[in-house]
């Protein structure tokens, strides 16, 4: 007989009675979730009547306007420009080199292609322009680097604050301010991403290993020097993958604030809806969905490299 | 008798209103001197290394070192008066020694031996990761001294523990130290390592007239190299003498509250 046959002498303890507390939880969500229907008007009789709208929709959208992307003529190309000049940093002079100008700027965008990546061109300079920005400052918002604790409770609390603002409300007060456009829509970018990264960032700089902190202090190093050597080669592998999974998050948010008018594929997705375009808003759905998966599938592989 | 690289005054630490961690320890280190502090845990061996180079603040007491350390003339000053750039040409003249290492894994063995000298190194070129080609030489050459020259492009984090250990040994000698404080540095080490790190140390503490104080709690290990012993307790120095006179009496003293277990794990001789 092993002495783990031997319960008797064992004064067992008393399991805790949980099924009141269990009936209680449940009767409490049915309540949420029928406040939350009820609240929200929810119809499925609506829904199913909708359904002839939605098939003769998906009918009209049929097929797909490839031609946006393959067709030259939906690049509206300029007869008077060669194809090499147009394209090429090729020396031109007065009315050509406004000919050119005009294309790049107001027919290029306009296209499908020249939309999706200029939505590219957005996320990624809102992102990185974010990251710089959120770099510095992310080391005033962790609790072991800043250099006072008021310090670090201020820039917290007001990061805490500026990133509760929606980026979409950004970019309305942005549009008013600067104008419609690709670069508002940098702007707003940076700016919602930015806040986020500060805090992520600032984790990651609380969650280097101290010892590491400590034995560089111990070398007589100043704050500065700390930071270079003990702080910085620990979260550059979390900075780098938080910085790849906002420029995604960001590919689609670009999109979104395209809607309310600041360019990218966004923009020309709304404006082929409005007009009853639906095979050409159909097209812009594809190419977006592609856009997503190609920057998934990039993104990963980067943080794969990196980590 | 020559001056004292170390006078420990009446140095004492508490947290708060919890109880004392030191009490009114004075103790003084000659240049050279090889000495193994011996305790249990929580004992007051590693916050008393700790507030030397003031990783940790006293809350009382004075700690004297020679001006000519930070290249001042006149007498005695008070580590504990530093300000913040005092400390700094202080803590340069320090190394320290880490039972968790705590080398910058994903940067090379040769960065971190370089890290060593940032005391000294001027401050943007050093913060991007520049050194002097003197300082890389030195660097080198530190590393040659524990014997790691090899491994010296390779990252920190792909050696063994014991060659880490090496590592954190050349990083303090990059500092021309004048003192090593190395609190438990062999406890993650095994003990043919151990014995490797404490000659290592012993030897460059030797050579280079480095005051080495070593926080160990194998008596055996201490009675093997240290020139003297210190044991604490409760926070308070219990013993100060030669390895020879920590007799059964002394051990109970430093271990006081397990005289029953030493008992029953008689400590070989």
């Amino acid at each position: 007989m092993s002495t783990l046959d031997k319960t008797a002498e064992l004064v067992l303890p008393t399991p805790p009675r949980r099924a009141p507390k269990v009936w209680a939880l449940v009767a409490l969500l049915g309540l949420i979730l029928a406040w939350a229907f009820v609240g929200t008007g929810f119809d499925p009789v609506a829904l199913v009547q909708g359904v002839p709208k939605m098939i003769d929709m998906a009918s009209r959208s049929w097929p797909a306007s490839y031609s946006l992307v393959v067709d030259p003529s939906a690049y509206q190309f300029p007869h008077r420009l060669t194809l090499e000049q147009l394209l090429l940093p090729v020396p031109l002079h007065g009315d050509l080199a406004y000919v050119k100008t005009a294309w790049w700027q107001n027919t290029w965008p306009n296209t499908l292609l020249g939309g999706t990546l200029q939505t590219i061109q957005m996320a990624v300079a809102g992102t990185v322009l974010a990251a710089i920005i959120a770099f510095p400052i992310s080391f005033l918002a962790a609790r072991n680097t800043s250099p006072d604790r008021s310090v670090y409770m201020a820039v917290k609390s007001v990061n805490n604050f500026l990133r509760s603002i929606p980026d979409f409300a950004i970019g309305l007060v942005l549009i008013s301010a600067i104008g419609l456009g690709a670069f508002t829509g940098v702007m707003a970018l940076t700016f919602g991403t930015a806040t986020v990264l500060i805090k992520l960032f600032a984790e990651a700089i609380e969650g280097v290993d101290p010892g590491v902190v400590e034995a560089v202090q111990a070398t007589g190093a100043n704050r500065l020097q700390v930071y270079s050597f003990a702080v910085v080669p620990q979260i550059v592998p979390s900075f780098i993958s938080f910085v790849i999974y906002r420029f995604e998050s960001n590919i689609r948010a670009a999109t979104v604030l395209g809607l309310i008018g600041a360019g990218g594929i966004g923009e020309l997705m709304t404006s082929y809806f409005r007009m009853f375009q639906y095979q050409e808003a159909a097209m812009t759905v594809i190419v977006l969905i592609v856009l997503v998966m190609i920057v998934d599938f990039t993104s990963a592989r980067l943080r794969k490299l990196v980590i | 008798m020559s001056e004292p690289v170390l006078s420990v005054r009446r140095l004492s630490k508490r947290y708060g209103e919890g109880a004392p961690i030191l009490r009114d320890v004075s103790l003084d280190f000659e240049a050279g001197e090889f000495t193994a502090i011996l305790g249990l845990s929580g004992a007051g061996k590693s916050t008393f290394l700790r507030c030397l180079n003031r990783l940790v603040e006293p809350s009382g007491g004075e700690i004297l070192v020679p001006s000519t350390l930070l290249d001042r003339q006149g007498g005695q000053i008070d580590v504990g008066k530093f300000g913040s750039r005092d400390l700094r040409l202080w803590r340069r003249k320090v190394g320290m020694i880490f039972q968790q290492f705590n080398l910058v894994k994903r940067l090379t063995v040769l960065e971190n031996v370089l890290s060593g000298s940032l005391g000294y190194a001027p401050g943007v070129p050093s913060m991007l990761r520049f050194f002097s080609a003197e300082d890389k030489r030195r660097a080198l050459r530190a590393l040659d001294r524990v014997g790691l020259l090899p491994f010296a492009y390779q990252r920190a984090d792909s050696v063994s523990g014991g060659q880490q250990q090496r590592v954190a040994i050349a990083r303090a000698l990059m500092q021309r130290p004048a003192v090593i404080l190395a609190d438990e540095p062999v406890a993650s080490l095994d003990p043919k390592l151990s014995l490797a790190i404490l000659d290592l140390l012993r030897k460059v503490g030797q050579e280079d007239g480095i005051t080495v104080l070593v926080s160990l709690h194998v008596l055996d290990l201490a009675k093997r190299f240290s020139g003297r012993c210190i044991g604490f307790a409760g926070g308070e120095v219990v013993f100060d003498g030669s390895p020879e006179g920590l007799d059964e009496i002394a051990v109970r003293r430093i271990y006081q509250a397990r005289t029953e277990e030493l008992k029953a794990y008689p400590i070989p001789t």
